[in-house]
């Protein structure tokens, strides 16, 4: 790093010139104001709240293994299944879509230094893991016990937690707005010159679009939350309709943000997806045009059908059909992306890395997802589907098999960036096929056990839907061990991997024309861009990229020889 | 840009594009066959008019929803297995560098348009049929509690909890609300179901066609004991349930309907209590200070204890259904399946009248209110 302190010399050109790296510990890995070093945080922390919130979930499936669930009290069991969805949705997947990978990869992908607002993002940063520890917190003094949708009235009644709760995803969500607007400006005013929008990788039109949910439909679940948090604190009547009050107004302004904020999860993981497609198929991405756009269109009608989730929540039944209707329309932009990504493959030098893997696992499932998500939007259907275990399959579906799926792909593919070690084959292909296989096994009768009767959000059950619920804890559980296999093969990558070279994939976009992990700068020189990123058999579009050994010039039609995954 | 489309010559699709096709469409066409051939009442079973239409819908969704999943499938295994890159490639060997083709992308989005359309309109056919009824409607009540249901007939003066009936061929408008939180009703042998929502009527419309004795659920979050509220929906014989009705009536005009669950009066329970009683329970310590059952001491303020042995919530109601009915089962007072409560005797066996259960009910929530 001997040219951090080089970096004052060019201070004179404003435009262009690089802040010496800090050196303390706190400066360097803590406090620090450097998006790569943020976005690592982000994937850590964001990591260890995947695990709790994962044991809470094999809890919840432990305690399924008998109709009358003695393990834990119908109280711990609220509270635990509350805390396993609000602690995947938003101390998960949220941060570590936008914040972990939205953060380390997009500066770079834009041929920039940093975001836009490198201070705002620190303080975005610190309000997650705050945020994390009240949520989980919540436990030592009842945790919340509604869901982790909290209906009033029923989370009027809840335990103290519910109101720590309420503090907590308010925080989370001030985070995910200051980190949507730091996004924003970052992608429509830093842009590398010659980097058009349509030059731009499509991970980076996946986070734009999640940006502008984020920004915006995080602040009714804020306002909503407020008025929560008044109710049950200082009486104040929002939702009591004893009072004046009503309920659904909740509901409305809840699903405001929360339908968005399924598109916020899955959003950057079309992105993450598409990259790997691109650079394992060793095409460009078909359509790049079409599924750039679709992202933009579907974060639009995110807005415009939340109350799909309502049909049977109180509402005027004419009022149905719009939501209906426009949740319908979702599934064409949906579509363009799922038979465009098919395209990719076609005629493609397709090769199973446990990224890619992970990917064309993410478009079986995901597609699955899609089509459940199809049945739910019928009103008529949805009568019947609602409350039940379908819902929580189909949940599981997209979330899951989308967004988890799509962040395991971008680990392994971003790993030897961000890390600048490679991380084991094998390993990642079995962590693969067991996450598959056990994700199937865990997921798929719970459609068919809510079709037959079996209600959502309960710790006992009818003895008649034992077997396909023990089929279900079993796979769950089968789950949790492939989760060790990718722990394993982060710590033996930690302690043994070998060195990762600037780019083991023969990857074009710009992440991979720096070292691996990057020098502080990112950038000695902002490199122009020509044209889009990817035309393999060109030459790479880039001008004025400084190459030394750590990242030499590699054949930009195939992978570098020195990545070789095969036998890494 | 310009330069990547190449001038319009025969793609070659890859070995074995058509027949791998064939084979989906044809692997599709028998699926489809098989799913609109069957009747979705053979595995979920059907006991209402509008659950034909919806089924009708659902399988609808599943003949387009399979075909697109095994064509979206079978084309990944496919190309995964066609296009993969072989140990003998180069290094440096790319694929087909294709961008786009307009061609096919208005196809696959004109398709699910089309087909989002069809959908559109079947669901809205089914929808209006589910907000209109013709002929002799019955209309009747029910208001969620946590954690029982109750029901009120236009013909009954007072309400039945638990169990409703109504009759085979006669159109059903049942209004539901809620009491206290938001519940739900469901039976899914109907397959509609609406939220129980406080401050608000929804109307659920119906017509049984099967008789039979089916389960209510609840499926929105209500609280510590929602797994457990339930409640049974009895499709009658039209002459069954008149003869139902005429008895409930009979029972509520001799004062065998509901028990009052106020204006009890606590001293006359007090004297009961120590007649009837006091055998078994203590009325000054809390749950654990048992003779032959728990103490009663602090039935409806014990923070260890906070729901009564059935899994109800210690207020009027609860404690008069144990009056009631007596109870032998899990002791459900800590929110969970804790061992056998015991046996408690019923109203018929305590020989109690429906005043004495008011009054009693009094006594006991006195005791409560006293030590807090």
């Amino acid at each position: 790093m001997a040219i951090a302190t080089a970096g004052h010399i060019g201070v004179a050109s404003h435009h262009d010139h690089i802040h010496p790296e800090p050196q303390s510990f706190i400066g360097k890995y803590i406090f620090s104001i450097d998006a790569k070093v943020i976005g690592i945080q982000y994937m850590v922390v964001g990591l260890l709240f995947f695990i709790v919130s994962g044991l809470l979930a094999e809890i919840v499936r432990a305690q399924l293994l008998t109709p009358t669930g003695a393990i834990v009290s119908n109280d711990t069991y609220n509270g635990v299944y509350s805390l396993h969805a609000s602690g995947m949705i938003w101390m998960t997947i949220i941060p570590l879509v936008t914040g972990g990978f939205g953060n380390y990869v997009m500066p770079l992908m834009l041929g920039q230094r940093d975001v836009a607002f490198p201070w705002l993002n620190l303080v975005a940063f610190w309000m997650f893991p705050v945020a994390g520890v009240l949520l989980f917190g919540s436990f030592l003094v009842g945790a919340p016990d509604a869901g982790w949708t909290e209906y009033p009235p029923i989370s009027l009644q809840g335990p103290p937690g519910t109101s720590l709760w309420c503090v907590a995803i308010f925080l989370v969500g001030i985070s995910s707005s200051l980190t949507g607007i730091n996004f924003l400006v970052t992608i429509f005013k830093m842009r590398a010159p010659g980097m058009t929008f349509t030059r731009m990788p499509l991970f980076v039109w996946a986070q734009m679009a999640t940006a502008m949910l984020n920004m915006i439909a995080t602040t009714a679940l804020a306002a909503a939350l407020a008025a929560l948090f008044l109710e049950r604190q200082f009486d104040i009547p929002f939702y009591d309709p004893g009072r004046g009050g009503s309920p659904v107004l909740w509901q409305h302004m809840f699903w405001f943000y929360s339908h968005p904020a399924v598109y916020i999860m899955i959003l950057p993981a079309f992105g993450i997806v598409s990259e790997v497609f691109a650079t394992f198929s060793r095409k460009p991405i078909f359509g790049y045009k079409m599924i750039a756009f679709s992202s933009i269109a579907i974060a639009l009608l995110g807005f415009m059908v939340w109350a799909h989730h309502m049909f049977t929540s109180g509402m005027a039944p004419w009022l149905q059909l719009p939501f209906m209707i426009l949740t319908m329309v979702v599934a064409v932009p949906t579509g363009v992306k799922i038979f465009s990504w098919l395209a990719t493959l076609w005629g493609g030098k397709i090769e199973f890395h446990p990224a890619m893997l992970f990917s064309l696992g993410f478009l079986i499932v995901f597609t699955f997802g899609g089509i459940t998500g199809v049945f739910l939007s019928s009103v008529p259907a949805d009568l019947y589907f609602h409350g039940t275990y379908f819902v929580v399959a189909h949940i599981h579906y997209v979330l899951f098999g989308g967004s988890i799926f799509g962040i395991y792909a971008g680990v392994y593919y971003w790993w030897p960036k961000m890390t600048g070690r490679m991380m084991s084959y094998k390993l990642g292909v079995a962590h693969f096929w067991a996450t598959f296989v056990a994700f199937n096994i865990t997921f798929l009768p719970m459609h068919w056990v809510g079709l037959q009767g079996m209600p959502r959000r309960v710790a006992q059950y009818r003895p008649e839907f034992q077997f396909w619920n023990d089929v279900e804890s079993i796979g769950s559980f089968i789950l949790a061990g492939s989760t060790l296999i990718f722990l394993y093969a982060i710590a033996e990558s930690m302690l043994k991997g070998k060195k990762a070279p600037a780019n083991p994939w023969g990857a074009r976009t710009l992440e991979w024309q720096v070292s691996s992990p990057p020098p502080y700068y990112n950038f000695k020189k902002i490199p122009a861009v020509l044209t889009n990123p990817y035309d393999f058999g060109e030459p790479l579009p880039y001008v004025g990229l400084v190459r030394d050994a750590s990242n030499p010039e590699h054949p930009s039609t195939g992978r570098a020889s020195s990545g070789t995954p095969a036998h890494a | 840009m310009a330069q990547h489309t190449a001038p319009q010559q025969k793609v070659d699709l890859g070995p074995g594009f058509w027949p791998v096709t064939i084979g989906l469409s044809i692997f599709n066409l028998i699926a489809s066959y098989f799913i609109a051939t069957t009747d979705l009442a053979t595995y979920l079973p059907a006991a209402a008019a509008p659950a034909g239409e919806i089924d009708g819908l659902i399988k609808f969704m599943a003949v387009f929803g399979n075909a697109i999943f095994v064509y979206v499938t079978g084309f990944i295994i496919y190309f995964a297995i066609v296009w993969r890159r072989r140990a003998s490639d180069a290094p440096d060997s790319i694929g087909i560098q294709v961008h786009d083709s307009p061609k096919l992308e208005i196809w696959w989005t004109a398709v699910p348009l089309v087909l989002m359309i069809a959908l559109g309109v079947l669901s809205v056919k089914v929808w209006a049929n589910l907000q209109s009824q013709s002929g002799d409607v019955l209309t009747m009540e029910s208001i969620g509690h946590q954690f029982k249901y109750e029901f009120r007939y236009p013909k009954l003066k007072n309400s039945i909890y638990d169990e409703m009936h109504v009759p085979v061929g006669t159109p059903v408008a049942l209004h539901v609300t809620s009491a206290d939180v938001i519940h739900s009703f469901w039976v899914p042998q109907i397959r509609v179901k609406y939220d129980m929502v406080p401050g608000l009527v929804q109307t659920i419309r119906f017509t049984p066609n099967k008789t039979g004795t089916y389960p209510v659920i609840c499926t929105e979050f209500c609280g510590t004991n929602h797994s457990n509220m339930a409640a049974k929906m009895v499709i009658d014989t039209p002459r069954d349930f008149n003869t139902w009705l005429t008895k409930q009536a009979q029972i509520q005009a001799s004062g065998g309907g509901p028990v009052a669950l106020t204006g009890g009066n606590a001293a006359t329970g007090a004297t009961l209590f120590s007649a009837k009683c006091a055998s078994c329970h203590n009325a000054n310590g809390g749950y654990e200070a048992k003779i032959v059952g728990p103490g009663l001491g602090k039935l409806a303020s014990d923070p260890t204890h906070p729901m009564l042995v059935t899994g109800e919530k210690p207020d009027a109601a609860g404690i008069s259904h144990i009056l009631i009915n007596g109870y032998q089962g899990p002791d459900k007072s800590q929110g969970k399946e804790g061992p056998s409560a015991g046996a408690m005797p019923n109203k018929a066996a305590n020989a109690l009248s429906n005043t004495d259960i008011s009054n009693l009910t009094a006594y006991l929530l006195s005791l409560s209110a006293k030590k807090s």
